[in-house]
């Protein structure tokens, strides 16, 4: 049996437990860089989950509800959008934005709004392909009603999203998951400028590289936050809503 | 009028409806009879403009609103006409919500809104409803809640499919005594889906049968769906139920098989005649009818109806559960 020597164990728990005493450190401190990095990431995260579902939404519901020619062909497209990989995303947007490509005047590149196109573009499908599925879970009865009752084309969407509340209100705290936990397409159009494009992901990936695992963790930890108000705020949502 | 013209209607490619011509006359009222499956739902669907028909146009007042060369039918046509489903869906939020809703849409202010809620609600007994919400009421109830939601309205043409399927009988008399107040009030031409021959016959002005997607070209009673032997000649006996009946036709396989409630012979004995379907059995009910007819229905093994005289009733001294002959001729029977 091959054992590992006592003394490794106890410093791989010491340097966890540092890691932690750091991270708690950074955190209760208020560290500028920390929570700058936190308010960057804060902003792109709200900005693209902003437009993706303005635009994922809206499309979700042609799908589901409009029959048109190529509409199977066009959710297969979003569905399949939905495991694209982060990076490849990066790096077709880096290719528009560096300086030879094609958008490459507007000057975008390793600036936050790049990273912001870059998470609209992964969390356009997610958008559309979950809201299509929220809508089409809406039990059929209730446009029909909304339509017989005299509702117009606005008024029938808004009967039946209301139906689909709650999986839709998921469509949004999945994109904005999505968005704020990437970091192939993050760090390949954002570059991790310190202060200008460092989102906490991009943050997490380069101090663990350069050993500062307290720095790291810390910024992890707040990762986790978000997520975990995110998910309360939905949840207590869903609570009120089933008593409606 | 609300008419629907060569209208065939498919599901993946399976015909569930197919109509030469439905006609629905401003202040008529028509009741569709028909076993479950037999398209009611879907006719209805079309009429109320919830469907575009896969061949054939819906017109109203003569103007195209579906089918080829129309678009979606806009919100103006579809407020004149509002169909109650067999199972409704409530909407989000309360009754009072939900029977406001089609006049919130309309862009009726709110104090109005609610005096015509308040008032629709008394007349079908639903006012203690009104602040609950759809899990808190029972099948019966949803139904009630959704006829008051489309009254309120005041559409041109009510459609209502199986609208007493979970009322009871109190729930039913009131319903049916609202829609005859309803139209005393204004012109309302309803069109009604049931399966339940005794109340489109005491209710509707026009019974129409729904076959297989099909109006059948005889009245409702007595239709049965059966499998026609092959190779039997020009009579063949066939199995309706526990008993044989003799039909004559040249066709085989599967056929809806009618029996006009009019050529069926009422006896308390067997007659020597022609007939070649004679059957005894015992009345199970007598149902008088607006035209002064009386429909006699009697258990010979399945369920028939014959179509007597008040006199005849008299005469025969026909009572429910007293014995009785029913005969018919081979011939009168149709087979489609």
């Amino acid at each position: 049996m091959d054992l590992a020597p006592l003394g490794h164990d106890r410093r791989g728990v010491d340097f966890l437990a540092e890691g932690f005493r750091r991270a708690f450190a950074l955190l209760v401190s208020g560290d500028a860089e920390v929570y700058g990095i936190a308010r960057l990431t804060l902003k792109i995260g709200v900005l693209s989950t902003i437009v993706a579902c303005g635009l994922g939404i809206p499309t979700g519901f042609v799908l589901a509800t409009k029959p048109f020619w190529g509409r199977r062909a066009a959710l297969t497209v979003v569905n399949t959008a939905l495991a694209f990989p982060t990076v490849v995303v990066g790096l077709l947007l880096y290719g528009l934005l560096s300086r030879r490509g094609p958008l490459g005047a507007i000057g975008w590149l390793y600036t936050w709004q790049a990273i912001v196109v870059g998470d609209v573009l992964l969390a356009f499908p997610i958008a559309a392909a979950l809201a299509a599925a929220a809508v089409q879970g809406v039990d059929p009865r209730i446009r029909r009603t909304a339509e017989t009752l005299g509702a117009g084309r606005w008024r029938t969407a808004w009967t039946v999203a209301r139906e689909a509340r709650f999986a839709l209100a998921a469509v949004i705290t999945t994109a904005f998951g999505h968005v704020v936990a990437e970091v192939g397409s993050a760090m390949t159009v954002g570059g991790n400028i310190r202060g200008q494009t460092r989102t906490l992901t991009t943050a997490v990936t380069l101090y663990t590289s350069q050993g500062d695992f307290g720095l790291a963790l810390a910024l992890g930890l707040i990762l986790l936050m978000l997520a975990l108000l995110v998910n309360v705020g939905l949840q207590a949502l869903q609570g009120r809503g089933s008593r409606a | 009028m609300l008419e629907l013209v060569g209208v065939r209607h498919r599901y993946d490619d399976r015909v569930v409806l197919d109509l030469e011509r439905f006609t629905l006359a401003p202040g008529a009222t028509v009741a569709v009879v028909g076993p479950n499956g037999s398209g009611k739902s879907t006719l209805l669907r079309l009429l109320a403009l919830l469907e575009r028909p896969s061949e054939g146009e819906v017109r109203l007042d003569g103007a195209l609103v579906a089918g080829a060369g129309a678009g979606r039918a806009s919100a103006a046509l579809r407020r004149q006409v509002t169909l109650v489903e067999q199972r409704p869906a409530m909407l989000q939020g309360t009754v009072r919500d939900n029977i406001g809703f089609g006049l919130q849409v309309r862009g009726i202010r709110r104090t109005e809104g609610n005096k015509r809620v308040a008032t629709v609600a008394a007349r079908l007994g639903i006012t203690p409803l009104l602040a609950r919400r759809r899990h808190e009421l029972s099948e019966g109830e949803v139904q009630r809640v959704a006829v008051a939601r489309a009254l309120v309205v005041e559409p041109d043409v009510l459609l209502l499919d199986e609208p007493t399927s979970s009322a009871d009988r109190a729930a039913s008399q009131t319903l049916y005594r609202v829609l005859a107040e309803e139209r005393a009030r204004r012109p309302l031409a309803i069109c009604l889906a049931s399966h339940q021959l005794e109340d489109a016959y005491r209710w509707a002005d026009d019974v129409r049968a729904l076959a297989e997607g099909r109006l059948a070209p005889v009245t409702p009673e007595n239709l049965f769906r059966v499998e026609l032997p092959s190779g039997s000649g020009d009579l063949m006996h066939v199995c309706v139920g526990s008993i044989e009946v003799a039909v004559t036709t040249d066709k085989t396989g599967p056929a809806i098989l009618a029996i006009p409630a009019t050529d069926i012979i009422v006896s308390l004995e067997p007659l020597t005649s022609s007939a070649r379907n004679v059957f005894l059995g015992r009345v199970t009910r007598l149902s008088h009818q607006r035209s002064g007819v009386v429909h006699v229905t009697a258990d010979v093994g399945v369920e028939l109806v014959a179509v007597v005289t008040q006199a005849a009733v008299h005469d025969l001294g026909l009572t429910p559960g007293g014995p009785v002959v029913f005969s018919f001729k081979a011939s009168a029977v149709r087979v489609f």
